[in-house]
């Protein structure tokens, strides 16, 4: 099974993706942080909730979540990892490699792990490194203990992982590479931000991957919309867990079996 | 052990029949072409036998089992299915470097298989960039990488140039005659072939119309015999038992008296022949009239 992650991870290293995912995810992160940095301190105006100022302790954590906006982006990947091998038919050589099918899926979402663990890395040093930056300039002190950081950070791991299993089970799922990247974007930024931003509808958005991940991070930042209803963060990463295997199963039931001709 | 073994294999693709009862089998140290027209059922016959495609009914075997059982399949089996199925952003060594990594087998195998099909230069372009004649030859690299006995090529021809092919025959024959592998080829151009296999397999339309050695099909022609001569000769055949066409003046066509025979009778005769030419219908006009796709010449 070893062999068979590093294969998962070689076919996704060999391309060129990874790394342009990892520029966009950059060019994301540095997007929203300019805003959360050039909003700093602002006053509560036309209902809208202020933003903590660069030296308030509530800043640094509220800064250091964005790195968990990665999660799309894993997604993408773990998406792609499974529908490019249908794309471009080198399901072939990996299934005459490995007959046995879901030993195939196994090792996807066991290199899907490692992929959204470097990618949890890489997000977290850069919007890190800006944040403290940010923090320092504005007079701020940086304690990286407090204000729940660890339980943060730790949370961006596992967004950033969880998604990038949610996206190879959705790929194995969808076969249709443009589907599936389509479905599953959608789903992120159009389904889950409208059941997820309002609390009226979390009952629901609660138990979809995004209010999942969003009760993984645990932020309890009032966005003027009532008190959020979430999970608590281990159901959270239960309900993407059980997301990733559900589609895995399922693929493997039926998609994965089919002949491939 | 016989190393390919199919044994009344179906398979159906809604209502399309593909496959309809086939068997043959294929012995170490053989190549053996199988052979029909284009959506004859050879690829699904050939995906069936690598597991890709599930049979409706029988089997298809290698080494004694199922492709799906082999602990190490390319270690047992090396197959060249189409030339397409290579991610285009990938270099040629890191696709074969993916699948030694799976197939656990040493590292030095991408470099060494590469050399094998001639492809060494292009170890480090993008397979994009590639002709379909370097995609076919990235493929056999592909198959060669465990070393395996056993070998399943669909069409490796296709896309090859001229030398390519030549080069195609020349390896098959290595494989089968010097490291005793089983080969089993399959094609839609005869002529791509008839100069490397011992056994032919003939499909059409899903179902099996022959098979046999190459010299039990080629043996098949009629046994009619071509014989030039300015004198009138077409009498004296016919009185002695041959039945005798006038192709074009001077030139007959005898049925029913081998070359040795005509030759007595011309001797006897005092007719002088300048041409006697056991006409031999070859493969080629078999397979073209036993596959239906136009008459003998």
């Amino acid at each position: 099974m070893t062999n068979l992650i590093r294969a998962e991870l070689q076919k996704l290293f060999t391309t060129r993706l990874w790394w342009a995912m990892a520029l966009v995810m950059f060019a994301f992160t540095a997007f929203g942080l300019a805003f959360l940095i050039a909003q700093a301190g602002a006053a509560p105006a036309n209902g809208q909730p202020g933003l903590p100022a660069l030296d308030d302790p509530a800043w640094l954590p509220l800064a250091l979540s964005f790195a968990s906006g990665a999660n799309i982006f894993t997604m993408i990947l773990g998406i792609v990892l499974m529908t490019s091998e249908y794309r471009y038919q080198t399901i072939t050589g990996t299934f005459l490699t490995t007959p046995r099918r879901g030993r195939v899926i196994a090792a996807k979402l066991g290199a899907g792990v490692i992929i959204g663990v470097f990618f949890a890395v890489i997000s977290l040093l850069f919007t890190g490194v800006i944040a403290i930056t940010a923090v320092l300039i504005g007079g701020g002190s940086v304690d990286l203990t407090g204000g729940r950081i660890p339980q943060l950070t730790l949370g961006v791991f596992a967004t950033l992982v969880l998604y990038a299993l949610f996206g190879i089970g959705l790929g194995a799922l969808v076969r249709n590479q443009v589907a599936a990247l389509i479905g599953g974007i959608v789903w992120a930024y159009v389904i889950e931000s409208i059941l997820g931003a309002f609390p009226a509808l979390q009952t629901v958005g609660k138990w979809l991957p995004g209010g999942a991940a969003q009760a993984l991070m645990n932020i309890d930042f009032d966005t003027g919309l009532g008190q959020s209803n979430l999970l608590p963060a281990w159901g959270g990463a239960l309900v993407l867990v059980a997301y990733a295997l559900l589609f895995a199963v399922v693929a493997n039931l039926t998609t994965t079996r089919r002949d491939i001709t | 052990m016989t190393a390919i073994e199919i044994r009344n294999l179906s398979k159906s693709f809604g209502a399309v029949r593909a496959v309809d009862d086939v068997s043959f089998t294929v012995e170490a140290g053989t190549v053996t072409g199988y052979l029909g027209p284009n959506g004859a059922g050879k690829t699904t016959t050939l995906r069936s036998l690598l597991g890709l495609v599930t049979p409706d009914t029988g089997e298809a075997l290698v080494n004694g089992q199922r492709y799906a059982s082999l602990s190490h399949p390319l270690g047992e089996v090396g197959a060249v299915l189409e030339a397409t199925s290579f991610h285009p952003g990938r270099t040629a060594r890191d696709h074969l470097r993916i699948l030694t990594t799976a197939a656990g087998l040493p590292a030095t195998r991408p470099d060494e298989a590469l050399e094998q099909v001639g492809l060494a230069d292009a170890a480090r372009k993008r397979v994009g960039g590639f002709s379909l004649g370097m995609r076919q030859r990235l493929a056999l690299a592909g198959a060669l990488l465990g070393q395996p006995k056993i070998f399943i090529l669909d069409e490796p021809a296709n896309g090859l140039d001229p030398a390519g092919i030549q080069w195609l025959r020349g390896f098959l024959r290595h494989l089968a005659r010097d490291t005793g592998a089983a080969v089993l080829v399959s094609s839609h151009v005869l002529a791509e072939v008839e100069q490397t296999v011992d056994n032919v397999v003939i499909i059409a339309k899903g179902r099996m119309i022959r098979q046999g050695t190459l010299a039990e099909l080629t043996g098949n022609g009629g046994g009619a015999v071509r014989v030039r001569t300015k004198d009138d000769f077409a009498p004296a055949l016919r009185a002695a038992g041959a039945q005798v066409e006038e192709v074009e003046p001077g030139l007959l066509r005898v049925k029913g008296m081998d070359a040795e025979e005509i030759g007595r009778l011309a001797l006897d005769q005092r007719v002088l022949l300048t041409e006697v030419i056991h006409e031999r219908s070859d493969l080629q006009s078999v397979f073209l009239e036993l596959t239906g796709e136009g008459a003998a010449p």
